[in-house]
């Protein structure tokens, strides 16, 4: 009664699709490479390595968790933001505005900024909902830029163009410490964090609404799923988990100033570490994070002197190879191997 | 009791009339086939009760409500079903999960969902390909997937878009006998097809659509005797699948 | 009064020549249906051509055009063949990142030959400028609006009175469609490319006088050619010219007005009331924006 898929004309015999046991075997579920990683990153804090290196981890750390941020957005929704850093600013601004000036505890002042980017975030979401493509991407750019030039000259709240300073007398309220070793403890949590946040996205039923939503937007609306609500909450959960970052960054960097916070480059780079890990992923951007961040410290340090822009340089060109021979970024390399149909990101 | 009914319904693309003043009315429990040439606005009709464009005039009551214009979320939601004519797949995601997302319109948790998905491409023939990636699924198969997606909403009226299309003699066969069962089992049925053979022995009612407009509502048997049913098809040349 | 005349008359013209910078991006979008995020660089990359042909050969940066199109033409084949063509038949946004990579790797190569110091090329008619009735134009200013008027003329007389013209119309419409009609299309897409950055070194030349130039330049221009372009539509000469145009009153205008800083940002505010409002702009397709490029 029932059909088959072997009828007689199907005589092609299905390639075979050996999944790589230590890699997630499918949507949602945790795999062996990335408890290792986690093990690897909690030794990390506590193995005694010096400043120089903390200082690597803890951008590393911070990034990762950003761009897994930026990927619930760009890679589980579709919505690719070049942006992100107005969050980001968004984030960092709060915290310390309310710390120097109000002398509330960035533990607090973190929420508040998380709220306000995810504000913002669902004004973009709810503006740009009608545009695809590059035409988001642009959106997302001129509204970033509109935040920074907002934030340049705002200088009453943000001091513009001179920054904010945080004044360190270390304390844990303040969310100030004088080991760096707490602060990589701290952004470890954070990217453990917003780990488990996109891990849970992934595998519940918003997820899956979601992922239909950007694979096919008229297919899942004619499933019941209303597009514009399932991509707002995205973009929300992003900005504020971005925000948080921005804060956590705040607190360390203890200097904060538009143009260097709330920048395209930044922006951009939140971006190249998702995708270049592996977009729909939420191990991917951490893997980008690790092996972008690290390399790119490495090149400044070692050629960063004899060259300037050398270092910045070499990381372009790689970005170019790897998009456009690895779209699927480093995560889809690690999957499953070539006898799988070429698949985009 | 009715569960359609559209009432000079018309939809135009500038100086194109796509769906040019259509009427029909379709009780609860039918089968009713859905033919004509290319272009005679079949698409446009299916994308007009199922909300993803909205009418320039007329009126679509869906059981009894006035509908006209509603999104296609909506229409999921209150028991109205589509397929694809091109399939629309969600490249990224594995086959049971492409059904699992429209089971869980109804379904509470992703596990009752990727069951009931699976029970259901066991029903069109696609359970050996569940945990696959969609990509890799043939045309065919991917017709039947869109019949899974379909089914999977448990919808009360269900528009098939050319479901037919790249299955052998003996397939066509055991779909039709599957879409035949559906209004037993409480689901309209409208079906859009140019597999002749398969629709005119099983629907016992069908509309015929030509340049937009119905020009027939009849039984089988009739339809081949009527004569603009038959210059609108050999009339133009257009080839029986 | 006269100020306000003076403000919007010279805004038209700088914005002409906005608009010749974004003539480029404007094409390669329409034909290829990418955007170039390393616009800005292959501008910058081409002013400093313009800025070593003065410095090193003593021309004047007019006469450089003769050296710095061709240039720029064959950087575009390059930049074409390794880095655009295998990644056109990918999703959208694997040359999204890749023309980003391409713009990181362009500003550094830059910084590293050039150092992050501003060049200029020294004022060409003495610093002089040319009386209009009650109002002052710079002379280079007025050149380059001239320049801007005769590559627009010519673009469209190419575009409609000539066989290749014609043929990336077709493209334009309907890529696949256009192969089966024996129209070698991957080569119309270099042809494009080239063409966009040819237009973006005559557009270097132009603007050598008025602006000077360092690693980083790309990325104020980059920014007001996506407006100018989206403004205009994309894929439309005329539409780059019209938003170029719009754009240089509103920046002349509000910098004297209101403050220079908040130039930028009226921009910014004016592209995102397009996007809203209108997406494809004034003078692009519509449901272009909204349907998606694909």
């Amino acid at each position: 009664m029932a059909l088959t898929s072997k009828s007689t004309a199907d005589t092609k015999p299905r390639p075979a699709l050996p999944s790589r046991w230590w890699m997630k075997p499918g949507r949602g579920s945790v795999s062996w490479l990335e408890l290792a990683l986690l093990v690897l990153c909690m030794a990390l804090v506590v193995a005694p390595v010096p400043h120089s290196y903390q200082d690597v981890i803890i951008v590393t750390l911070l990034w990762g968790g950003v761009a897994i941020a930026w990927n619930i957005a760009g890679g589980y929704a579709g919505l690719i933001s070049f942006g992100h850093a107005a969050f980001f600013g968004i984030g960092a601004y709060t915290s310390t505005i309310l710390l120097v000036n109000y002398g509330i505890s960035p533990w607090l002042g973190l929420w508040l900024g998380g709220i306000i980017a995810a504000v913002f975030g669902v004004t973009l979401a709810l503006i740009g909902t009608r545009l695809r493509g590059p035409f988001f991407i642009l959106s997302t750019l001129a509204a970033a830029e509109v935040v920074r030039i907002g934030a340049l000259n705002w200088t009453s709240l943000t001091g513009g163009a001179e920054g904010l300073w945080i004044t360190p007398t270390p304390s844990i309220a303040n969310m100030v410490f004088a080991s760096r070793t707490a602060y990589v403890a701290l952004v470890l949590g954070y990217a453990i964090f917003v780990y488990l946040v996109s891990k849970t996205i992934e595998r519940s039923r918003y997820g899956l609404a979601l992922f239909a939503v950007r694979d096919d937007e008229d297919a899942a609306s004619a499933a019941g799923v209303n597009p514009l609500i399932a991509r707002t909450w995205a973009m929300a959960a992003s900005a504020f988990l971005t925000a948080i970052g921005g804060s956590l960054f705040a607190q360390y960097f203890q200097f904060l100033d538009p143009t260097h916070v709330v920048s395209p480059e930044l922006s951009f780079q939140f971006a190249l570490l998702a995708a270049l890990g592996g977009l729909g992923t939420a191990i991917g951007p951490v893997l980008g994070a690790i092996a972008i961040m690290p390399l790119s410290e490495l090149l400044r340090s070692y050629l960063g002197a004899a060259f300037q822009g050398l270092h910045l340089a070499i990381y372009g060109g790689f970005l170019v190879f790897v998009m456009l021979y690895l779209p699927g970024g480093i995560a889809s390399a690690l999957e499953r191997p070539a006898s799988r149909p070429r698949e985009s990101p | 009791m009715t569960i359609l009914e559209v009432d000079r319904l018309t939809r135009s693309f500038g100086a194109l009339m796509a769906v040019a003043g259509v009427s029909f009315t379709i009780r609860e429990g039918e089968l009713v086939g859905l033919i004509g040439p290319n272009g005679a606005g079949k698409s446009t009709l299916y994308n007009l009760i199922a909300g993803a464009i909205a009418p320039t005039s007329g009126k679509i009551m869906f059981q009894n409500r006035s509908v006209a214009g509603w999104k296609p979320y909506h229409a999921a939601r209150a028991g109205v079903a589509r397929t694809f004519q091109i399939p629309k797949p969600y490249r990224k995601l594995s086959v049971v999960d492409n059904v699992a997302l429209n089971a869980l319109l109804h379904d509470k948790s992703m596990a009752a969902a990727r069951r009931r998905a699976e029970a259901i491409l066991a029903d069109v023939g696609l359970a050996d390909q569940a945990g696959n990636p969609s990509t890799i699924l043939t045309v065919g198969e991917l017709k039947r997937l869109e019949v899974a997606r379909a089914l999977a909403l448990r919808p009360t009226l269900v528009l098939f878009d050319e479901i037919m299309a790249g299955l052998t003699r003996n397939e066509v066969m055991t779909m039709t006998t599957l879409v035949a069962s559906l209004p037993a089992r409480g689901i309209t049925v409208i079906w859009v097809e140019h597999v002749l053979y398969a629709i005119m022995n099983a629907a016992p009612r069908i509309m015929v659509l030509h340049r937009g407009e119905l020009i027939a509502d009849d039984t089988p048997e009739n339809l081949v005797k009527n004569p603009g049913v038959i210059q609108a098809y050999f009339g133009e040349e257009t080839t029986f699948a | 009064m006269i100020t306000f005349g003076q403000l919007v008359l010279s805004g038209l013209l700088i914005g002409c020549i906005y608009a010749l910078m974004s003539m480029g991006l404007t094409l390669i979008f329409g034909v290829l249906r990418i955007v170039n995020f390393a616009h800005g660089e292959f501008l910058m990359i081409a002013m400093y051509g313009a800025w070593a042909v003065t410095a090193y050969l003593g021309l004047n940066p007019y006469v450089a055009i003769l050296a710095v199109v061709p240039a720029m033409a064959l950087f575009g084949v390059i930049v074409h063949k390794l880095v655009i063509s295998p990644g056109v038949d990918k999703p959208h946004l694997v040359l999204v990142f890749a023309t980003m990579g391409l713009s990181i790797l362009m500003q550094n190569v830059a910084l590293m030959f050039f150092s992050a110091d501003l060049f200029d090329v020294p004022p060409m008619f003495g610093g002089q400028s040319v009386i209009v009735g009650p109002f002052f134009f710079k002379a280079e200013l007025l050149l380059g609006f001239m320049i801007t008027v005769f590559c627009t003329i010519g673009l469209r007389w190419t575009i409609n009175s000539t066989y290749l013209g014609k043929a990336i119309r077709a493209t334009v419409q309907d890529s696949e469609a256009a192969m089966l009609m024996g129209i070698p299309v991957p080569r119309i897409f270099m042809i494009a490319f080239a063409s966009g950055s040819a237009l973006v070194g005559l557009a270097a030349c132009v603007m050598m006088p008025l602006f000077s130039v360092f690693p980083t330049v790309g990325l104020n221009f980059v920014l007001i050619a996506f407006v100018i372009v989206v403004l205009g539509g994309l894929g439309s000469i005329e539409g780059a010219l019209l938003g170029g145009m719009c754009i240089g009153i509103v920046q002349s205008v509000s910098s004297y007005y209101i403050a220079p800083a908040y130039g930028q940002l009226f921009f910014f505010v004016l592209f995102l009331l397009v996007m809203i409002f209108r997406p494809e702009g004034l003078l692009g397709r519509r449901g272009e924006a909204t349907v998606g490029i694909n």
